[in-house]
């Protein structure tokens, strides 16, 4: 193999640019401060935007001679754009990690080292936490929230029926128990209402299935950490319901992952991740939800439980003079107070304890239910949990494609979760 | 009668052609929990929240990527018009070796598709320092690298006779000459038209933008649209709608203006 | 004058055509002709050659964007043999392109033709014409789409009058690709307005000279209007159809970059895009391109070695 070192082919395709270096002088103004600048990327809808960019004016108020420069999109866009500047090196200083690319930055060595840097204060984290945040051994990222597993109901359309959940114990909240209560209620539901969502896809959900199967969906080598089988199991408990008309068709609800604003008034529940209710419970102020952890199997592999963890970073090249600010800045992001109070809770629950103390001070009604969702989960016994590999960016999109199979009734429940298999299978494979 | 026939066919064409539009602007008044959720055309309730909630949506108000859309869109059709219609004289007239090579090259440009390239000519900007400036989106503009337009022009100006220019050849009229006072005043139709697709595109051009621009202040506006409509939430459809709107207005002005002088063309200019 | 002929315009305006070469000097020519072409040059080298050899470079590569190039040879070109996805985005690419241009430019053409001349209010016909254009691309067709074709949408609301019951058109494998199709033809103002300037550019004399032969309207259109219109017509299928090829942006937004259901609408490019942006196969997507690259060639060269036949231009004959 002749691997072309990074630098020469990017002196290759710079050729041109230096023979137009003199519009580097043109090029130069903008940007122009005498302090620190920090690049900062994250993404999110506006209104996250908003909260942030006031958090972040807060933050140079707080630290006179540090300029913090957002680099902001949206989620799809924010993967798009961070890594043509990874191909070009040209990485923001501090980021935020979508999930399927944790390993896939690590690989490509992104993430600085965080435990030497001396405006980071790690001490609210206890040792066991910061050791099982590690990356290959090293503290390289931080979470800046948890999120679960959960599942989220109308009371408000339980009310009106007239009808109850099943107890919130290990008798009555199983995937059986729940599975007769939606399509009992679905049964006697008014005309256009639907017990719940097809939304197989949702990948918290899937991946408390896996655990409590005793299965994980990525093992610590890089594979994936279920088979054909226990995959099939998931698509079937979602097809018993399809076929007994408790859940939307896709049709119903415009495609395999839908949008809350199209299915919100249209079903009983949903199932997704814990911090979801602060952005789409608002949707619909007419309605009260109501949160719980999924179901629990009967015999459910013993540390089950998980939290994903959010995470952000700090660019590996960061300029030395800048490391001092970044850490700051990650140090507001993670342990100030103030910055909670501007931003709140959409992105989901601290990490943090200390922080999470401060969280009910500013949690609404909605937000309350998840932090006590997540501080429940997190409250118990957890075998460790690995993060998605290089390779795993598209599971997702391949899961899709295996839902609306099953859902369009194009393939048998076996078939699409073995091509689901051998789809992701592949995909790993050629990334290592 | 006939006349009377066809206005009515055109009517109910447009009619059809434009419903969704109209949707979208009576969707726009409406109140944002009714934008999906209220299918008909006549809202039950009006209010111009979803413009306000739309203009301040962003850390910057609206306007400023308004003004930085028009930026990059003016200087890119100077850049255009200048550039390609020089390119396409030459490629179309004069008589020179390598000119099919160019050609043909212009084209193969046009069949790339564009992810492939966004990579290297990161690189390329990212090494020029360009990164957060206009520089990566006007540049290339000046340099006729939009080979639609070349091609465009090139076609348009083979539609005119030969013997006009060669007359001028006769007497004694150097090249700069022809294209300046014979072919261009000949080719304003292509010229209006390169202007209105290159406004519109660059008005639209979402992909380049986003990679090149990173600051909210330098946003153009399909990338503040894009960041109001978050793959996570889907909040905030009725002021996506109301800023999708306003976001038309100026293309809107400028097709308007412009097609006017679609009319002009040789037929006025006269081919005495 | 006989039927059937066409009337030649150049034909019409006597001056003797100096022959090709006679033309002042060769060699001030082409020096001329470097001076116009500076800045196309500079672009060509700068700006398109070197991305464009970086990236048949790439092609030969493994490169996931994160590490450097890995040099693998033809592997890339072999895996696309055995990739299903990849021969199902060439069906749907095929079919889109085979269905949606003649339909779009059929379209704009008969447009472009009746709203030439003769009618009162052509100019606000024309940009409510053009209107659905202007919008394009924006991210809020997505929202759109979902409203005409959706499970509630407008198109099985009115079939709902007729007793039909329809399922989402966009969510359904067989009927999501004709709801693109149906968005490329609804903006089919770019070609129409190219159409239009076309028939602008047509010498007003050439239409005199045709009335003094007596030629009806219906025959003006066939022997001055037709002829004329060639090197548009030929401009627009050339594009329309390397545009095709290419069409990416409206997937991307209807199916959120997925192309489905189940890769339904998993355009080429698409598919290309997901392989360099979400899989990190850089290496795979550019050699995909460069097939891209040279399906278009072939099919653009065709084009050319057809337009001798019946494209028409007013500086040869």
């Amino acid at each position: 193999m002749n691997p072309v070192n990074r630098r020469r082919f990017l002196q290759l395709v710079g050729v041109g640019a230096l023979g137009a270096a003199g519009t580097t002088a043109l090029a130069a103004c903008g940007g122009a401060s005498d302090g620190t600048e920090i690049r900062y990327a994250w993404w999110g809808d506006t209104i996250r935007q908003q909260k942030y960019g006031a958090a972040l004016d807060a933050f140079i108020e707080q630290n006179p001679g540090v300029e913090v420069r957002p680099e902001f999109a949206d989620y799809d866009a924010f993967q798009e754009r961070i890594t043509v500047q990874t191909a070009g090196r040209d990485v923001p200083d501090v980021f935020w990690i979508p999930s399927p690319q944790v390993l896939s930055y690590q690989d490509a060595g992104l993430y600085r080292r965080l435990d030497d840097i001396p405006s980071l204060d790690l001490s609210a984290f206890s040792a066991q936490q910061l050791d099982s945040y590690k990356i290959d051994g090293e503290l390289n990222t931080l979470p800046r929230s948890v999120l679960t597993a959960a599942v989220r109901y109308n009371q408000t359309f339980l009310d009106e029926a007239g009808a109850q959940l099943p107890a919130d114990d290990p008798q009555g909240w199983t995937w059986d128990g729940l599975s007769e209560f939606l399509i009992d209620y679905a049964r006697n539901a008014p005309a256009g209402r639907k017990a719940i969502h097809y939304n197989a896809q949702a990948d918290l959900c899937f991946e408390a299935w896996l655990r409590q199967h005793g299965r994980d969906l990525w093992t610590a080598d890089g594979r994936m950490g279920f088979d054909a089988a226990t995959l099939a199991e998931w698509f079937e408990w979602w097809e018993v319901l399809r076929r007994a008309g408790a859940t939307t068709s896709l049709s119903e609800q415009e495609g395999a992952s839908p949008e809350w604003e199209v299915v919100g008034d249209k079903v009983l529940m949903t199932f997704g991740n814990s911090n979801h209710i602060a952005d789409e419970a608002p949707m619909f102020p007419d309605y009260e939800f109501g949160l719980r952890a999924v179901p629990v199997l009967p015999d459910a592999a013993p540390g089950h439980r998980f939290g994903y963890l959010s995470r952000i970073a700090v660019y590996q090249g960061i300029d030395d003079d800048k490391l001092d600010a970044a850490g700051r800045l990650v140090h507001f992001n993670l342990n100030d107070p103030a910055f909670l109070r501007i931003v709140g809770l959409s992105v989901g629950a601290p990490a943090n304890p200390r922080m999470l103390k401060e969280a009910y001070e500013v949690a609404n009604e909605d937000e309350k239910k998840m932090l006590a969702v997540v501080e429940q989960e997190m409250a118990q016994e957890q075998k460790p949990r690995y993060e998605a590999p290089p390779g795993s960016g598209t599971w997702r999109t391949i899961m899709a494609r295996g839902v609306e199979e099953v859902a369009l009734e194009r393939a048998g429940v076996a078939d699409a979760a073995a091509r689901v298999i051998a789809d992701i299978d592949h995909e790993l494979g050629r990334a290592s | 009668m006939r006349a009377g026939v066809r206005h009515a066919v055109m009517c109910a064409l447009v009619l059809l052609m434009i419903y969704p539009l109209i949707w979208m602007v009576v969707s726009s008044f409406k109140p944002g929990n009714l934008v999906l959720s209220e299918p008909g055309l006549v809202p039950s309730e009006v209010t111009f929240q979803n413009y306000r909630d739309g203009w301040d949506a962003l850390d910057e108000p609206f306007s400023l990527f308004f003004a930085n859309s028009l930026f990059v869109s003016v200087g890119s059709i100077v850049g255009n018009l200048v550039s390609c219609s020089l390119a396409a004289y030459a490629l179309a007239r004069l008589e020179f070796r390598g000119r099919r090579l160019y050609f043909a090259i212009t084209l193969v440009s046009v069949m790339l598709p564009l992810h492939v390239l966004v990579v290297p000519q990161y690189i390329f900007f990212s090494q020029l320092g360009m990164v957060n400036t206009y520089f990566p989106l006007l540049l290339p503009k000046f340099l006729a690298t939009d080979a639609f337009f070349t091609f465009l022009m090139v076609q348009f100006i083979r539609t005119i006779p030969r013997e006009l220019d060669a007359a001028a050849w006769v007497d004694g009229a150097g090249s700069f000459r022809i294209f300046w006072s014979i072919i261009l005043p000949l080719m304003t139709p292509a010229l209006v038209t390169s202007a209105i697709f290159t406004f519109i595109w660059t008005w639209n051009d979402f992909f380049t933008p986003l990679i090149y621009l990173t600051s909210t202040e330098m946003f153009t506006v399909p990338v503040a649209l894009n960041s109001m409509m978050s793959s996570e939430t889907s909040s905030g459809v009725g002021a996506l709608f109301a800023m999708s709107l306003l976001s038309l207005l100026p293309v809107l002005v400028f097709f308007v203006t412009a097609q006017k002088y679609l009319i002009r063309g040789i037929s006025t200019t006269g081919l005495k | 004058m006989t039927q059937g002929t066409l009337v030649r315009p150049a034909a019409e305006t006597p001056p003797p055509r100096p022959a090709r070469r006679r033309t002042p000097s060769f060699r001030r020519q082409g020096r001329a002709a470097h001076v116009f072409l500076l800045p196309f040059l500079l672009g060509l080298v700068l700006i398109t050659a070197v991305p464009l050899l970086a990236s048949l470079y790439l092609s030969f590569t493994d490169y996931d964007l994160l590490h450097d190039p890995e040099l693998i040879g033809p592997e890339n070109f072999r895996r696309m043999v055995s990739d299903e996805r990849f021969w199902a985005s060439v069906g749907v690419t095929l079919r889109y392109v085979l269905v949606s241009v003649p339909l779009q430019l059929a379209f704009a053409l008969l447009l472009a033709v009746v709203l030439d001349k003769g009618m009162r209010g052509l100019a606000l016909y024309r940009s409510a014409f053009y209107l659905p254009s202007l919008l394009g691309s924006s991210v809020a067709v997505a929202i759109l789409w979902r409203q005409l074709f959706g499970h509630e949408g407008l198109v099985n609301g009115v079939l709902a009058w007729f007793g039909v019951v329809g399922e989402s058109w966009l969510q359904n494998p067989d009927t999501a690709l004709s709801t693109l199709v149906v968005l490329n033809v609804w903006t089919f103002g770019s070609p129409m307005i190219i159409f239009l300037a076309g028939l602008r550019q047509i010498p007003e004399e050439l239409y005199e000279a045709a009335r003094v032969d007596g030629a009806g309207r219906v025959r003006q259109f066939w022997s001055v209007t037709v002829p004329l219109l060639t090197p548009i017509v030929f401009f627009n299928l050339v594009l329309q159809t390397i545009g095709a090829f290419q069409a990416f942006t409206q997937a991307h937004i209807i199916s959120g970059g997925q192309g489905g259901p189940l890769d339904s609408t998993l355009f080429y490019t698409l598919y290309l895009y997901q392989q360099g942006f979400q899989s990190f196969n850089m290496g795979y997507a550019s050699a995909m391109a460069w097939v891209l690259l040279l399906v278009i060639g072939v099919v653009t060269a065709g084009h050319f070695l057809l337009s001798r036949y019946w494209v028409f231009y007013g500086d040869e004959r």
